[in-house]
């Protein structure tokens, strides 16, 4: 029991982040049918921002997670205008922009090399990550702060795309950009909204998992594929079911390691992820995404 | 209201208006009729500035409307029924019908204003009050039309562009749409229709076009047109040996 539930909140930790990732992906794909392969370098830069603000200058937490902010949100608006608002002016499709997205994410571990070097920096943690017992379960504040991130954050995501009119209009683009345009809704501006709120979420969860994870500049790529799996398992067309499949995939992560052998956790978890979407290919919970069709 | 000057439109550059010019007076219904493939949705499309315009000039109440875009167009209060209705087929039929009313975001008492405009709707389409709830993709052709429709006239529309209204209904939709279409002219609702229904459209219209290829070959008063021989027999065609 001790063991299953060091596993679980190991994989929930580790899915949540996934799941965020994957939820941010499917909030940008919805705006403008583009995968943004940068984000995981979004939570890369939150983690080394909290190294950089919170060790190297010695900041106070409140400082250091505004700054911090301040920096993903620059990030944002820098794969914005330098990428994204450039090629869609000359007309590039989707699939363009993405190379441009990818290109961008590996511009950015690049100035990172040249900030934070290549070795792995330890993180400071915000809470406590001495063990603790929740009645039968073994966790740690750390840890539960991230699951607390990943509820707030889908909570927050729900309340805006179904209970506010700039949701709706979110919404109404994810399905059919065109039309929405002829509601007189502006796709420019939800895809602004979509790379910055994305940009938020990332980076506060790369504050929140640095701790866990370790602060190198190599882990934003592994984490792009990770929640682009959670979306596509979940099903990408809703934010919500990319962070369902985001925490599958966590704790699926965390169980194989722990009962069977590290090593080939990966490789099993999307051999398990190819034979569903072969039964389900709009993935577990893809309905909205086949409706749409 | 209205003014197309000599427009010369198209996709990717292939043109498909040659030089097209037409005028929509204010509290009229001007009908647009021509065989498939004659311009009609790029018509439709060009004054919702959504097709690249190569030539001319559209003017909509004096101003120039050439150069925006078709999110400018929607605020300046020219809305469009597309073609094939176009509804957002997983958002439920009243939030179909609020994303009409973006137009209206900045209107005082946003709330109450929309209230009235949705008991409006549902007034004209009783239907759309039951079904309020489900999904759009889930009605029938006929209640998508009366969707498409009411989220128009959400927008307050001071012109309403209506492309093939009629498309893939049973004749019996055909008429209760083309009555509600007469009802709104009653309350003084400028139209710009465009029909293959070449003998209802006429029958309803104020003044009317035909277009072929990509130009207006005949134009003049609704009636007039319908009895023109020329028209019946080289457009109407099975409309009007019917």
């Amino acid at each position: 029991m001790d063991k299953f539930s060091v596993l679980l909140f190991s994989g929930l930790t580790n899915g949540s982040v996934y799941g965020l990732v994957g939820l941010s992906l499917s909030l940008i794909y919805g705006a403008n049918r583009v995968i943004n392969f940068a984000q995981g370098e979004f939570v890369m830069i939150g983690t080394m921002s909290a190294i950089l603000f919170m060790a190297t200058y010695n900041l106070s937490l409140p400082v250091a997670l505004v700054l911090t902010l301040g920096v993903v949100l620059a990030m944002a608006l820098a794969l914005e205008f330098a990428v994204y608002l450039p090629l869609r002016r000359r007309g590039a499709p989707p699939l363009t922009i993405m190379i441009g997205t990818m290109a961008f994410a590996i511009t950015t571990m690049g100035l990172a090399l040249l900030v934070w070097g290549p070795n792995q920096l330890s993180v400071p943690n915000i809470l406590p990550m001495e063990p603790m017992t929740v009645g039968p379960l073994i966790t740690n504040w750390q840890q539960l702060a991230i699951i607390g991130a990943f509820v707030a954050f889908l909570g927050l995501t729900w309340f805006i795309l179904y209970r506010t009119s700039f949701g709706l209009a979110i919404r109404a683009t994810g399905v059919d950009p065109k039309v929405a345009l002829l509601m007189g809704i502006r796709s420019d501006r939800i895809v602004r909204f979509a790379f910055l709120f994305s940009a938020t979420v990332s980076g506060l969860a790369g504050v929140l998992i640095g701790p866990l994870l370790g602060g190198q500049i190599s882990i934003g790529v592994a984490l792009t594929v990770k929640g682009f799996m959670a979306a596509i398992l979940g099903g990408l067309g809703s934010p919500f079911a990319a962070a369902a499949g985001g925490l599958a995939i966590g704790v699926a992560e965390a169980m194989i390691a722990g009962y069977g052998n590290s090593l080939y956790a990966e490789p099993i978890i999307f051999l398990i992820i190819l034979m569903i979407l072969f039964v389900r290919p709009y993935g577990l919970l893809g309905d909205f995404e086949a409706a749409r069709r | 209201m209205l003014q197309l000057d000599n427009i010369r439109a198209g996709y990717k550059g292939t043109e498909a208006l040659h030089g097209v010019s037409m005028w929509v007076d204010a509290g009229t219904i001007v009908s647009v009729v021509g065989s498939n493939g004659a311009g009609k949705s790029t018509t439709v499309n060009t004054i919702s500035r959504l097709v690249t315009t190569y030539g001319g000039r559209i003017t909509f109440e004096g101003r120039d409307i050439t150069g925006l875009g078709p999110a400018e167009v929607v605020d300046m209060g020219i809305i469009q029924v597309p073609e094939g209705r176009q509804l957002f087929g997983p958002l439920t039929v009243a939030e179909n019908l609020r994303l009409g009313f973006h137009r209206q975001r900045r209107v005082k008492n946003r709330e109450a204003a929309f209230r009235d405009k949705l008991d409006y709707i549902y007034d004209l389409f009783p239907r759309l009050k039951e079904r309020a709830g489900q999904r759009a993709i889930t009605l029938s052709g006929g209640e998508q039309q009366m969707v498409a429709i009411g989220r128009a006239l959400m927008a307050e529309p001071r012109l309403l562009l209506l492309d093939e209204p009629s498309l893939g209904l049973a004749p019996l939709i055909v008429e209760k749409i083309f009555d509600v279409l007469s009802g709104l002219r009653a309350q003084g609702l400028t139209m710009l229709l465009v029909e293959q229904h070449a003998d209802e459209a006429l029958a309803l219209a104020d003044y009317g076009f035909v277009l072929s290829v990509g130009k207006v070959t005949v134009h003049g008063p609704g009636v007039e047109l319908r009895s023109n021989a020329a028209v019946t027999s080289s457009y109407l065609g099975h409309a009007g040996a019917a």
